[in-house]
């Protein structure tokens, strides 16, 4: 093994190959930062690019603009709320109001070493546990995974604000409602569309992100005339404040072993990661000044880590587990490279060169970043007359750009309004996307389970892990709805005193 | 560094193909062509593939002047075609490539459109379908498989990496049709994608897999699976795998890829895109690119083409209607 690692890191540190690197963080970043324009886009805008390289310098490459765009995403939510891929989403609870109390380089800042952190930890446990982790990625079938899933659901818990969980319920069964607009995922008959060919695949992310978030945020500014944001005490240079890197460590190895760990699970690997150590770390939180530190360094290190845990059933197994491994997949193809049980085997260099060089992109792209960051978090300091129009064309843009449909447009402008009104009565919109993101997934699972096991529910409690995940479902709940049927009763109870 | 060489080396054998180019636009009086090819789907899969690597060779050899490309996915493929046959008068020479999904969401009405409002040009590419178990599983092949299917049509799940009544499961219908099976009895569990439904087969999910042989091959190659039945006409070379057709069920089905035209493309055009896919063919620079990509070659070319689509457009119609999903 470590001859491989030594090959791979000899091939990585070539320095036709490090500039390759260099160059694919920043086209990374730069396309990342657009909106609605993710990793698998940016790997895609390259793919021309990539077909004239050598296979280790194009993979190389590759490697950079993937972990560039995963940062660019983070950048745009926490400047100005507008999440352009779903594993940014949850960077964004504590990352934008960060941005708005006068902190944007510090959040940044936090997210750079956050990812790095990840990237790390999850280029590790890739060198060291990738063969012995593919297995884990046969136990979760869709039992598991529709379990998974519904877990995933319950982290509405956390981040639903104290008293607001049943408007959280209400935010997330409407997402989920959103979610089953278009093409059905078993039949493949086109639903909900009110037959317009605009619909039939279904609302997109980047549209119902932007207008929920984004816009609906310019929005929200407009109608409460919010105040100025704080400029930024730091000025030019990004400094972390004094006990910040002691405080989101542990924070930073409990959300990198945990996204890792679902990343490795072929699905939607870094979103659930992002929002799992969110989550988490929401039930760690301590009450004091360094929580929404905390809150923007799990899901960026869990989001990177799990990017990461991604590559072990592409390279073990030879299965993409998210669409951009599925884009990188079609890259390694066209270079005669057949990822799989044999690829440690026949091609060791690759093997390697690709686990160290994604590695080496995470440095680069820290040592790239950080000089970017005073300059990026100029954008928050904008006056508002200037920032709500930015934001408002930056988004039209971005999901006009996505699709070139102007319906989608109009559709983005209906939601907006739509989820502005929302939050001003009280309906978060984070539970919405959530609810959103994990519908498609949640129903293809739960149906293909109740096909094979003929409609019982008897399969979830019928094997250890199953059982187990249900008891964790059980528990994340166990706090709220104790909370909920106690604010009911004691209403009720006041109700029949008057 | 090598990023510069092999630009270097290209556009020296640009140099080479134009003057290549140059001779044959002497002997037979031929323009150099700015090719536009449509994709409907997304960057990296195996119709983005196909148009990349073939509008590569195309240039390489000096059959055209520059290839550009444009992938359009959305609507399964109806955005791309809706917008091609809009829009493909403001090219030069606009390609479009397609499979056959197209029509399979043609017979299922998905959008209005049928090869027939495109001019076929030339198929280029084969993937036969494969039905296969995990390694683990007794070697009974596919005659016990039928057997066992015919006493409970339920007793065998069968995973596809599509969603019912498209191509994985048609093709299973198709099979098991042949074999006197009911499929409408037969569950078949749809994934999101190939992938996902190998991970299910080798997860022990499903107990068979209705794939496409191309991307199965590595899986097979691994020792990690074990084909029971081929659906290609003949056996395929260097696979030890009984085709349908020499097991008794005269059933053999290609999922095409290849390249069309717009359908009031030029008389000329056509048989100068035709001209060039057979040069292609007959490249050792496609022959690289089958090899490397494990493609199976297709030859069908114009009115030979637009009969194999009729053809098979027959067939998918009675296998829908078996099923249920056409009337």
């Amino acid at each position: 093994m470590w001859e491989g690692i030594i090959t791979g890191l000899a091939t990585a540190l070539d320095p036709g190959n490090l500039a390759w690197v260099a160059f694919g963080c920043l086209a990374g970043t730069f396309i990342g930062m657009m909106p609605g324009l993710g990793p698998i886009t940016a790997i895609a805008l390259m793919i021309p690019v990539s077909y004239s390289m050598e296979p280790a310098a194009g993979l190389i490459m590759m490697a950079g603009v993937y972990y560039g765009a995963v940062f660019g995403g983070s950048t745009s939510s926490i400047l100005i709320n507008a999440p352009g891929v779903a594993s940014t989403v949850a960077t964004s609870f504590d990352g934008y109001p960060m941005a708005r109390r006068g902190q944007a380089g510090r959040a940044l800042a936090l997210a750079a070493f956050a990812s790095f952190g990840g990237g790390t930890f999850g280029a590790l446990a890739l060198m060291l546990f990738a063969t012995s982790l593919a297995s884990l990625a046969m136990q979760f079938q869709s039992p598991e995974y529709t379990l998974v899933l519904v877990f995933a659901l319950s982290s509405i818990a956390a981040f639903a604000e104290r008293g607001k969980v049943l408007a959280s319920l209400i935010s997330a069964l409407a997402g989920l409602m959103l979610g089953t607009v278009g093409t059905d995922p078993s039949a493949g008959i086109q639903r909900f569309t009110f037959g317009r060919a605009d619909l039939a695949d279904g609302i997109g992310f980047v549209l119902l992100a932007m207008a929920t978030f984004a816009l609906a945020e310019a929005f929200h500014m407009l109608v409460r005339g919010d105040s100025e944001p704080v400029p930024d005490r730091v000025g030019k240079r990004v400094r972390l404040h004094a006990g910040d890197a002691r405080a989101i460590a542990p924070t930073v190895g409990r959300s990198s072993v945990l996204g890792f760990l679902v990343g490795v699970l072929p699905g939607a690997g870094a979103t659930l990661a992002s929002f799992f150590a969110y989550d988490l770390q929401k039930r760690f939180r301590r009450g004091d000044e360094a929580d929404a530190a905390r809150g923007v360094a799990a899901p960026e290190s869990a989001n990177n880590a799990a990017c990461t845990g991604s590559f072990v059933p592409l390279l073990t197994l030879g299965i993409p587990g998210s669409g951009t491994t599925a884009v990188l997949l079609g890259v390694m193809l066209s270079y005669g490279i057949q990822p799989g049980p044999r690829l440690l085997e026949t091609e060791p260099a690759v093997f390697w060169g690709v686990i160290v060089s994604m590695y080496l992109g995470n440095l680069v792209l820290l040592a790239l970043n950080l000089p970017l960051i005073p300059w990026l978090s100029r954008i928050i300091h904008l006056k508002r007359r200037v920032l709500i129009p930015f934001v408002v064309a930056f988004s039209l843009l971005g999901v006009y750009l996505t699709s070139l449909n102007p319906f989608d447009v109009f559709l983005m402008l209906g939601f907006a309004i739509a989820a502005c009104a929302l939050r001003l009565n009280g309906f978060p919109m984070a539970p919405l996307l959530l609810g959103f993101i994990l519908s498609p997934m949640l129903e293809e699972n739960l149906r293909r389970t109740l096909l094979l096991s003929d409609g019982t529910l008897g399969v979830f409690v019928g094997a250890p892990l199953t059982i187990a995940l249900l008891a964790a479902c059980f528990l994340v709940w166990a706090v709220p709805a104790t909370r909920l049927l106690g604010a009911l009763r004691s209403r009720n109870a006041s109700r029949r005193r008057t | 560094m090598e990023g510069t060489a092999s630009a270097l080396k290209r556009s020296l054998r640009r140099v080479q193909g134009f003057l290549a180019g140059l001779t044959l636009a002497g002997a037979l009086s031929v323009g150099a062509e700015a090719i536009h090819v449509v994709i409907p789907a997304g960057p990296g899969g195996g119709l983005d593939g196909t148009a990349r690597e073939s509008g590569r060779v195309l240039r390489d050899l000096g059959l055209v002047e520059s290839v550009s490309f444009e992938n359009l996915s959305g609507g399964g493929g109806g955005r791309a075609m809706g917008w091609f046959m809009e829009n493909a008068g403001r090219h030069d020479f606009p390609l479009l490539v397609n499979s056959s999904p197209l029509i399979v969401r043609s017979l299922h009405g998905l959008f209005p459109y049928s090869f027939r409002d495109l001019t076929p040009v030339a198929a280029l590419i084969a993937d036969y379908g494969v039905f296969v178990v995990a390694a683990d599983a007794p070697k009974t092949g596919w005659e016990a498989t039928l057997a066992r299917l015919r006493e409970d049509p339920r007793a065998i799940v069968v995973g596809g990496g599509s969603v019912r009544g498209s191509l994985d499961h048609i093709v299973l219908a198709l099979a098991l049709e042949a074999g006197g099976i009911d499929p409408r009895q037969v569950r078949y569990l749809p994934y999101d994608g190939g992938g996902k439904a190998m991970l299910a087969l080798l997860g022990g999910e499903v107990a068979m897999l209705s794939t496409g042989l191309g991307e199965t091959m590595p899986f097979i190659e691994a020792g990690e699976v074990w084909p029971l039945a081929v659906t290609s006409p003949e056996r395929i070379p260097g696979l030890d795998t009984p085709t349908l057709t020499e097991l008794g069920y005269p059933v053999a089905f290609a999922n095409w890829r290849g390249m069309f035209g717009a359908r009031e493309m030029p008389a000329e055009d056509r048989s100068r895109a035709i001209d060039w896919f057979r040069s292609l063919r007959a490249s050792r620079e496609w022959q690289e690119v089958l090899a490397r990509r494990g493609w199976a070659t297709l030859d069908h070319d114009g009115e030979d083409y637009t009969r194999f689509l009729e053809q098979q457009e027959e067939q998918l119609r009675t296998t829908m209607q078996a099923l249920g999903f056409v009337r």
